[in-house]
């Protein structure tokens, strides 16, 4: 029996009381750090309200707006729990402060909870501040639903982070840390498609997004919202908590063999030689690692959006060949043939004019020439020319599932083109896009329709190829277009 | 005030005849190579001021954190209350005051004493503590504002705020001006008095000769003497003499009580077990000597001799 019981019992109410003094203490400490509180609690918002709300309802673009704000939000996740844990940890290993802790007889656990509770406390301020923009300077039109998932995700959200702030932590010194902290958090924003939304990335940008958490955390955000996403829920789920508990793992081992221990009390070693423990314990580290696999195969399937309903196109010919301009004319084999394409009713005033010129790909009799001038009149400016497959220009759709690839000759004058497919059930959001420069040299371009974001094959509405991005003229010609 | 907080002693319990505190029993530690502790016994009973004295890297503070549970003992048994220091039950039955931790700059004293008081069962009213320790002018302003010296008495504070039954004070008065150190020694032997165990590790030969009831010295991973202060002192007797004279080296090389003469830039060094003697022959045989000081020998030094002397092992070194 325990002999000390009447010194050294605790009422539970002690307890849970010292519990919640941690939770503050580590609260107030934060608040009193500029360094931490400022950029994490300011940050996302100001980017918000200068990209999101600024610059993207001035120019009349709600998709755009949305998108920001979704990634903003994720980026506002990922700070208190990277800092908070990465930065304060790696000091306080460096300066003795957490040996003190260790021989303290603090709750078990405290250390992290308390920690955990601080970061979670932040972010559901940031996710607050953010909602509050969106609908009252932004005029995003969320549902009270809506509302709830971006702000349960955005609180929940710290947990992988928190993990790789722990791991972080237990691994560099003090001094080192925020570098270290920074150099992960500010890359990983961006290839997650946080600034920048991902259909507009370069396409090994997107292929390599799910291994980033923050890429599962914003397609999530925007699953919620119901705008279009890559992945499905269960991938994101999946891979956020592998993240987690991987991470996790790795920072409690390195810890523990520097003889830290960050559950309190003996029982961790006491059990030490109990192999059960080990056992479970790799088990569960490998669980994680399975479902980190799972969620980055499952998130790079690109994802029509989820209310994709209502009447699919009609079946596409099984001729491969969609033009090859030989005939002098700027006919299909299907549809209405090539148009010019620009901004003007978006707003624009960018112009681009479309003809049939000699000589094309491999020598063959003609192709198609598409020039002009890019204007900055909108946000986002384009020029060039569309095929619209079922025949009328502002309707119906062609159903191309079963087919995998998009592939031509494209030669330029070395600017980046975008193909931009209006698939019928964007709804105000990115439509899926594909980029690639020309040269002067013929060059075939051949595009994987299932890996783009947004993709929804069974109603093609029209697919665009031209130039936007900086003003300036524009000369590309293009050839033996197939789909197959 | 409110020092009736302190003057009620904690009743204890029944086991507490004349079990020790903590104690290490035949206590071996290796770090990779370094053999740290080499079958330590140490044990602190109910009441006593136990210094740990011993030159750096002796073991000290290793010893001290297998009593804290920061590390396990790869041989022999390290026990706190009859428990495993791990255990949270034990510590919270003690209180401790680290040599270096670097406590959140952006917090306050009352703050930090706050917190560590709400990991204990029955602490002391943290404003009692404040007034105690005399901090009432800087309890409510920010730690990266304090003196050096105000650092140490605010984990001191920290310390004793959980009304522990066993106290670790390690190098306690680091950074103190007399004062200070003067008054936390007050303290230190009220607590003694009300009934607290501490064991403290020390530089300072005086710290102990002030405060303790038992020294215990650690060299080379090993106990190496244990006793009382004079029983410890009666093993440091060196004393150095500093003084400039014109005599020739040979001449003074050539007294019986010269342990080591060392000279520099015109001043020597005398090393000797019997000042006295070595005064009155320098005073005899150079009229012209100045600048004399006498001082103890240093307690790393002392204690190094201590250890070559009394227990010359090799092995504990490897």
């Amino acid at each position: 029996m325990n002999t000390a019981v009447n010194h050294s019992q605790m009422s539970n109410s002690r307890v849970v009381a010292a519990y919640f003094g941690d939770i503050r203490f580590e609260l107030v400490k934060m608040l009193r750090t500029p360094a931490f509180a400022l950029p994490t609690l300011v940050f996302p918002a100001m980017f918000y309200l200068l990209f999101g709300v600024l610059m993207g309802s001035a120019k009349g673009n709600a998709a755009a707006a949305l998108y920001s704000f979704a990634g903003l939000s994720v980026f506002g996740t990922m700070a208190p729990g990277l800092f908070g844990f990465g930065v304060s940890l790696a000091f306080e290993r460096e300066y003795g402060l957490l040996v003190f802790k260790q021989a303290l007889p603090m709750p078990p656990g405290a250390y992290l909870v308390a920690r955990m509770a601080m970061a979670m406390i932040f972010a559901s301020i940031i996710s607050l501040l953010m909602i509050l923009l969106a609908k009252f300077l932004g005029h995003v039109p969320f549902s009270f639903m809506q509302v709830l998932k971006i702000y349960v995700i955005g609180v929940l959200g710290v947990m992988p982070f928190c993990a790789i702030g722990l791991c972080v932590g237990a691994f560099v010194s003090g001094q080192a840390a925020p570098a270290i902290v920074n150099v992960i958090y500010l890359p990983m924003a961006f290839l997650s498609g946080l600034w920048v939304p991902m259909p507009i990335l370069p396409h090994a940008v997107q292929q390599f997004a799910p291994l980033w958490p923050a890429f599962h955390l914003s397609q999530l955000s925007l699953y919620s919202l119901g705008a279009p996403s890559m992945g499905t829920f269960a991938s994101h789920i999946a891979s956020l908590a592998g993240f987690t508990i991987v991470f996790f793992a790795i920072a409690m081992r390195r810890l523990a063999n520097g003889g830290l221990r960050m559950f309190g009390g003996a029982s961790g070693a006491r059990h030490m030689g109990f192999p059960l423990q080990r056992v479970l314990s790799r088990a569960v580290f490998f669980a994680g690692i399975g479902l980190i696999v799972a969620g980055v195969l499952g998130g790079n399937v690109a994802m029509a959006p989820r209310d994709a309903k209502g009447p699919i196109g009609v079946p596409a010919p099984a001729n491969p060949v969609v033009a090859n301009f030989d005939d002098g004319t700027l006919k299909a084999s299907y549809g209405i043939g090539w148009h010019e394409a620009d901004d003007k009713t978006r707003g624009g005033n960018s112009i681009s004019t479309v003809r049939v010129i000699e000589d094309g790909a491999g020598h063959s009799k003609g192709a198609l020439e598409a020039s002009g001038t890019i204007r900055d009149a909108i946000e986002y400016p384009f020029g060039g020319t569309i095929f619209f497959p079922k025949g009328t220009e502002a309707g119906d759709f062609m159903n191309y599932s079963g087919k995998k690839t998009l592939s031509f000759q494209a030669r330029g004058d070395g600017r980046q083109l975008t193909v931009i497919f209006l698939v019928g059930t964007e709804a105000g959001g990115i439509p899926p896009m594909y980029s690639f420069v020309t040269s002067p040299e013929w060059k075939e371009v051949r595009i994987k329709l299932e890996t783009l974001a947004g993709m929804d094959l069974k109603r093609m509405q029209g697919i665009a190829i031209g130039a936007g991005g900086a003003p300036g003229e524009f000369r590309f010609a293009l050839d033996d277009v197939r789909i197959e | 005030m409110r020092r009736a907080d302190f003057d009620t002693l904690r009743p204890m319990g029944e086991q507490m005849s004349h079990a020790p505190l903590a104690s290490l029993d035949a206590v071996r530690k290796r770090f990779g190579k370094i053999t740290a502790l080499d079958g330590l016994d140490l044990s602190v009973s109910q009441g006593e001021l136990l210094a740990l004295l011993g030159p750096n890297g002796a073991g000290k503070s290793t010893a001290i954190s297998l009593l804290l549970g920061l590390q396990r003992p790869d041989e022999g048994s390290a026990t706190l209350f009859g428990q495993d220091p791990q255990e949270v039950e034990a510590r919270r039955r003690i209180g401790i005051m680290m040599q270096e931790v670097a406590l959140s700059p952006v917090m306050r004293p009352r703050e930090f004493l706050t917190q560590v008081a709400s990991y204990y069962p029955t602490p002391y009213d943290v404003q009692s503590v404040i007034k105690r320790l005399g901090l009432e002018k800087v309890a409510d302003r920010t730690y990266k504002d304090l003196s050096g010296g105000q650092k140490r008495q605010v984990q001191f504070a920290m310390a004793i705020v959980g009304r522990p039954e066993l106290l670790f004070l390690d190098e306690p008065s680091v950074g103190l001006d007399t004062n200070a150190r003067a008054a936390l020694w007050q303290v230190v032997r009220d607590l003694i008095h009300e009934g607290c165990s501490i064991v403290l590790t020390t530089h300072y030969l005086e710290e102990a000769e002030a405060l303790a009831d038992r020294v215990a010295v650690v060299a080379h991973g090993r106990l190496v003497a244990g006793g009382s202060v004079d029983e410890i002192r009666a093993h440091v007797s060196r004393k150095t003499i500093q003084c400039r004279s014109s005599l020739p080296r040979a001449q003074m090389q050539s007294w019986p009580e010269v342990v080591e003469l060392s000279d520099e830039s015109g001043r020597q060094s005398i090393v000797t077990r019997d000042a006295e003697a070595v005064l009155r022959r320098l005073l005899d045989a150079d009229a012209s000597v100045r600048d004399i000081e006498v001082r103890r020998a240093g307690l790393a030094e002392a204690f190094t001799e201590l250890t070559t002397t009394a227990s010359p092992n090799p092995e504990a070194r490897t």
